[in-house]
């Protein structure tokens, strides 16, 4: 991917979004929640980034594909923006992320065992519907406890 | 008694808590089992005590403090499990 340098000329949303990988409405959406900086319009009516709104996109982008919620995203790139704040503190909020995603991989496995239950117990059958037993098992959950 | 406190390792200020807790422990329980786990090395465990976020602090297996508590708050955790115990 290409790497623009600090001496490139200012640069359109479009050309922004395609340096970055990403839509237009993408970048015009990430201002709007506050994650990228808004540009002043020139006299021509035109808002122009620089080559950090580029590297910025890059980071939001690469977050996300990590899972971070935008919120998330956002406290990161603050992280980044504090003189104060150090590695240990970035490495505390992905260590966070992690303990959510294997808490939420742990639910999600017990979603599946339970439908791997309610797949063997189904006879199979052409009885109606409403004579199913993973019906009545889905009806009957409330009053038992999940196993 | 058994206490565990689930850390990052790296975490500089934990580290120096973790001193100050380790000796309020012992005087509340002298035969008090002391474990200081690097949370990424036990994540499974920490995801099935309900770890939100390091540090934080486990007795007897189940989860007390959401972040390291003071040596006096630590200290009544114990003495109130020992007694609802006995």
């Amino acid at each position: 991917m290409s790497s623009p340098s600090s001496t490139q000329q200012p640069l359109t949303v479009g050309r922004l979004a395609a340096l970055a990988d990403v839509s237009a409405n993408a970048v015009r959406f990430y201002e709007r929640e506050g994650l990228m900086h808004v540009p002043a319009k020139t006299q021509s009516g035109y808002r122009l980034y620089d080559t950090e709104a580029v590297e910025r996109l890059r980071f939001i982008k690469q977050a996300q594909h990590c899972g971070f919620t935008l919120s998330e995203i956002q406290a990161l790139l603050q992280l980044r923006d504090e003189t104060s704040a150090c590695c240990n503190d970035v490495r505390n909020k992905v260590i966070e992320k992690k303990l959510e995603l294997e808490a939420r991989i742990k639910a999600m496995k017990a979603m599946s065992t339970a439908l791997d239950q309610l797949i063997a117990d189904c006879s199979n059958d052409a009885r109606p519907a409403g004579s199913c037993s993973i019906l009545a098992a889905l009806s009957d959950s409330a009053r038992r406890p999940a196993r | 008694m058994k206490v565990e406190v689930l850390h990052a390792t790296g975490c500089a200020k934990c580290l120096r808590d973790l001193d100050t807790l380790r000796a309020a422990a012992r005087r509340a329980d002298p035969d008090v089992e002391w474990k200081e786990i690097d949370i990424l090395q036990a994540l499974d465990y920490a995801v099935e005590l309900g770890v939100l976020k390091p540090p934080a602090v486990a007795i007897d297996g189940e989860l007390v403090f959401m972040s390291l508590p003071t040596s006096d708050a630590l200290g009544a955790a114990m003495r109130e499990r020992r007694k609802a115990a006995s």
